[in-house]
């Protein structure tokens, strides 16, 4: 029986509530196929099963997100205002050239010398001189106050955004302080222009927030003038819960006795804090009797009152009316949430361990998060391998409330699951699972529970437990929501989450805030402001990532391969510049080069035909989408410990979390077109190098691109944020010695004609497994694989006249595997070690007995 | 009889070979007479322009791409 829909009618009304979530979205007006009512809880695809109500709805939500951004970003006639004063401009010959950025009217001040700060008033950027004596305390303020946008050794460029400066203003700077400081550092007077921009953003940023107190919505701000133009407002004043027509005024919330697990602060106030605990709930029955004191008052005589905080309730359907209504009269709300005063939601029983001591980075990320005893949403940047999961944990440890974990495949699940042991004193039964495989509850009243984009925001039917249990997660308030790797989630995603799980906090972990289609921006609208990001040299420098030496590595084009290449279509390009020869031999140069150091070496291809090629040429182990789950761990853990298998052939499934600290060195054969993100996540592969701590150790980290191709373009795009991030890329154009490689794969032109004809023949007929899709939303790629099986035999049925004998040897033939996959002889050294007979042997009694049945079954039909 | 065509000596890398031989394919074959070895061609002095021209436009083309990124996921 199909599933139970609703009837279309009730569309209008879901639509009118504003608050659609995924599920209770009625079923699409297209009638659909039987399999579709088949109970499916595999992770599929998100996109395909959203009816066409709601993907509208998105639709619309996104464009409108777009023009928000928009209208914030800096240079939009909304911001641009006055052009300041031009009076001191100064013009000679070379003064065309500078056009708007003339800055010389500008005036040094005399003792420009002492500080380290220059500003360029059009774009709001500043430029900070690293080497200068001030230049930490400047640091500090401009990763305060800016976003970094590029980070080199000497000189650090950062500019002022919108989203800077509202991340300023919850971290509880003040404009005036703001100001100041800049005059403070800066060479120049500060402009006008900047100085009015400044106001403006803070003006509006941040002065409004949203607290979710006692589980009601509550719209607070510190200002009196702008909760009464909020009430006076015609839209917002009539969500108003009626019946509280009173405006709530209370203190304003300081970190007081909040302290963040880990931290050295924590350490010294272990006594006092048992203590504390202790005081907790009297303190917290304290506020809220004042609070109902201050209710009495009339908001009039609190005016001259600076820090008291002055709130009115709004209904939990209308929050998202108001929060837009809020951004279209440029009061933005920001989100809080009061955790040590929530009574109603169950505390957990959470705390790093003693022994757990969280590096200074973590701890000033998440000083920002919690800045004022309370938890902000907003998004965390670290590098791989810096600390992510530590950094999500202790904010778990110090929210103390129940938690959900976002993840972007089942492997980091499990992965999150085994984190929170190790680093936290939790109940193992407290934290649970929810993938297709598992879906545990936690025992008590509350808990942790970790899960996968896609198993939330899958709105396909379900098998009845995930059902079950994704009311369960829908029907609960969430302390914290931790989204690991926000980056890759499409945004219409996050909005599907956020609106279907209830949570008070959000915070979003990732080591490449960016995107190529530049919706990253949309995230800060939806989680939150960037609260910190860490400095990818400064921590390499501190030794807690690796030192990484990166070089590109250019390899001509033999000219039958570049008239090939010049004829060809997009696709048969791109596996021309893999299949370059001469990529081919560097290649092999830096293995052995590398292998010989002791280095082990991962190499990366996004071209599966040339992964395969590559490897197999080569003789060594590889990975890519079609490996078997069991195959992989078994190459993995070989790669790891076994000091005969020092490379590893990875193919896009490798980029993100895949944690292999063994890896010193990697090589890259072909990638993604122009993805920044790609680059820096590959870089991450090697950044927690095991070996990282050792004198003088360095990893390397190699971009083979082949001239005169497209891939030169492509590869200076790619590194455009590594090179943001302070690495320098060194150009290779002549690798030393490489004709001397004993065994140099291709080195006459016969071979290379030969490779040039075979990549042809193959890629014509089209190995179709070649696309491949990500592990990373759980798209498991044996279902394809299996497909592209299947296709690959239709395909390679051939007919021929012969001889019967011929084919069984009769006429001298004879049949030998050439380029065995270095996979295969991994395992028959495994099975040899097992123990005897090989194959046989490895079968388990159960599957003979299958094999044994089957047998009868076709002699009994033969 | 003999018939003489002036022609001018290109020297170039073998890549910017490749790419001059591929545009005189596109073009009916008008601008080489002569395809000398990896490294040099013999062109129609007239058409000389005409083929550097096309030659930048090439190049443009190698160091941007024809399609737009498709980086969406």
């Amino acid at each position: 029986m199909p599933p139970k829909r609703k009837a279309p009618g009730g569309q209008a009304n879901a639509a009118k509530a504003g608050r659609v979530s995924a599920m209770s979205t009625p079923g699409p007006a297209t009638p659909r196929s039987l399999d579709s009512s088949v109970m499916s809880d595999a992770e599929q695809d998100f996109d395909e099963d959203v009816s066409e109500a709601q993907r509208q709805r998105e639709a619309m939500l996104s464009k409108e997100a777009n023009d928000f951004v928009n209208k914030f970003t800096l240079g939009s006639s909304r911001m641009r205002g006055q052009t300041g004063d031009n009076e001191g401009m100064r013009s000679d010959s070379a003064t065309p050239f500078f056009g708007r950025r003339d800055l010389s009217h500008l005036r040094l001040k005399p003792d420009h010398q002492n500080r380290p700060l220059w500003i360029e008033p059009h774009e709001c950027s500043v430029v900070l001189e690293r080497f200068h004596p001030l230049a930490e305390q400047a640091t500090d303020f401009l990763v305060t106050i800016a976003e970094p946008n590029s980070r080199p050794r000497y000189m650090h460029e950062y500019s002022l955004t919108a989203h800077s400066l509202y991340a300023a203003v919850s971290v509880g700077l003040r404009p005036k302080d703001i100001i100041n400081t800049l005059e403070r550092f800066l060479k120049t007077g500060l402009p006008d222009l900047v100085r009015t921009k400044i106001e403006e953003y803070t003006r509006t940023f941040g002065k409004v927030k949203l607290v979710l107190k006692h589980n009601k919505y509550y719209v607070e701000t510190m200002d009196a003038q702008v909760l009464q133009t909020l009430l006076k407002d015609e839209e917002i004043g009539k969500l108003r819960v009626h019946g509280s027509d009173k405006v709530t005024t209370s203190h304003a919330p300081t970190l007081g006795g909040l302290v963040i697990p880990g931290t050295r602060n924590a350490a010294g106030v272990h006594q006092a804090n048992l203590k504390q605990a202790q005081l907790k709930p009297g303190e917290a029955a304290d506020a809220s009797n004042e609070a109902d004191l201050f209710t009495a008052l009339n908001e009039e005589d609190d005016d001259d009152d600076k820090e008291a905080v002055h709130a009115f309730e709004i209904a939990d359907a209308d929050v998202e009316a108001v929060q837009k209504r809020c951004l279209d009269i440029g009061y933005p709300i920001l989100e809080e949430y009061d955790f040590r005063n929530d009574d109603v939601n169950p505390n957990l029983e959470i705390d790093l361990r003693p022994n757990t001591q969280i590096r200074p980075y973590q701890e000033k990320s998440l000083s920002k998060m919690f800045g004022n005893g309370r938890a902000k949403s907003g998004i965390i940047v670290l590098p791989c391998g810096a600390g992510k999961t530590l950094v999500g944990i202790t904010a778990a440890c110090t929210i103390k409330k129940g938690v959900i974990v976002l993840c972007t495949s089942s492997m980091s699940v499990v992965q999150w699951r085994q984190e929170f042991l190790k680093w936290s004193n939790i109940n193992p039964d407290d934290v649970a699972i929810f993938t297709a495989e598992s879906k545990n509850k936690f025992s008590g009243s509350t808990g942790i529970i970790v899960t996968t984009y896609s198993m939330v925001t899958n709105s396909r039917e379900r098998s009845h437990d995930s059902k079950k249990m994704m009311d369960f997660l829908r029907g609960r308030e969430w302390g914290l929501m931790l989204l690991d790797e926000v980056h890759v989630v499409p945004a219409d995603m996050f909005r599907r989450v956020i609106s279907s799980i209830k949570s008070h906090s959000k915070l979003g972990l990732t080591a490449t805030l960016l995107r190529e289609d530049d919706k990253i921006s949309h995230l800060n609208f939806l989680i939150g402001p960037k609260l910190y990001e860490a400095n990818w040299m400064e921590l390499s420098q501190q030794g807690h990532i690796a030192k990484v030496q990166c070089a590109e590595v250019w390899c001509p084009m033999p000219p039958e391969f570049y008239d090939e290449y010049l004829r060809a279509n997009a696709r048969m390009k791109r596996t021309l510049y893999a299949m370059n020869p001469r990529k081919f031999q560097a290649c092999q140069y830096l293995i052995n080069y590398h292998e010989a150091r002791g280095d082990k070496i991962i190499v990366f291809s996004d071209e599966l035909y040339s992964l395969k090629q590559y490897a197999l040429k080569l003789n060594k182990v590889f990975i890519y989408g079609g490996t078997s789950q069991a195959e992989r761990m078994q190459v993995l853990e070989n790669f790891q410990h076994n000091p005969e298998v020092n490379t590893l052939f990875l193919s896009k499934i490798g980029d993100t979390s895949l944690d292999l600290p063994e890896a010193t060195c990697l090589i890259q054969i072909s990638s993604h077109f122009g993805s920044r993100r790609q680059e820096a996540q590959r870089l991450g592969r090697i950044l927690r190098a095991k070996r990282r701590n050792d004198e003088g150790f360095n990893a390397f980290f190699y971009s083979l691109v082949s001239k005169d191709t497209q891939e030169m373009y492509y590869s200076s795009k790619r590194q455009a944020f590594l090179v943001d991030q302070g690495y320098a890329f060194k150009v290779i154009t002549q690798l030393a010695n490489i004709e001397k490689t004993p065994d140099l794969a291709f080195a006459t032109p016969q071979e290379c004609r030969e490779l040039l004809q075979r990549a042809l023949v193959d890629n014509e007929r089209g190995v179709d497994d070649d696309v491949e899709t990500d592990d990373l939303f759980g798209k498991v790629t044996r279902r394809r694989g299996g497909a592209g099986n299947k296709k690959g035999a239709g395909n390679g049925v051939r007919r021929t006249a012969g001889m019967l004998s011929e084919l069984a040897g009769g006429q001298d033939m004879a049949y030998i595997e050439q380029n065995k996959a270095a996979n295969k002889a991994l395992k028959a050294a495994a099975g040899r070690k097992k123990g005897g007979g090989g194959a046989a042997a490895e079968q388990s009694k159960f599957f003979k007995g299958i094999q044994r049945e089957k047998e009868k079954s076709r002699a009994r039909a033969g | 009889m003999v018939k003489a065509v002036r022609g001018v000596l290109v020297e170039c890398e073998p890549a910017i070979k490749s790419i001059l031989v591929h545009i005189d394919s596109l073009h009916q074959h008008e601008f080489i007479i002569e395809d000398l070895d990896e490294n040099h061609l013999f062109v129609k002095e007239q058409l000389v322009q005409a083929l550097k021209d096309k030659l930048e436009e090439r190049l443009k083309e190698t160091y941007r791409p024809e399609d737009p990124l498709e980086d969406s996921d």
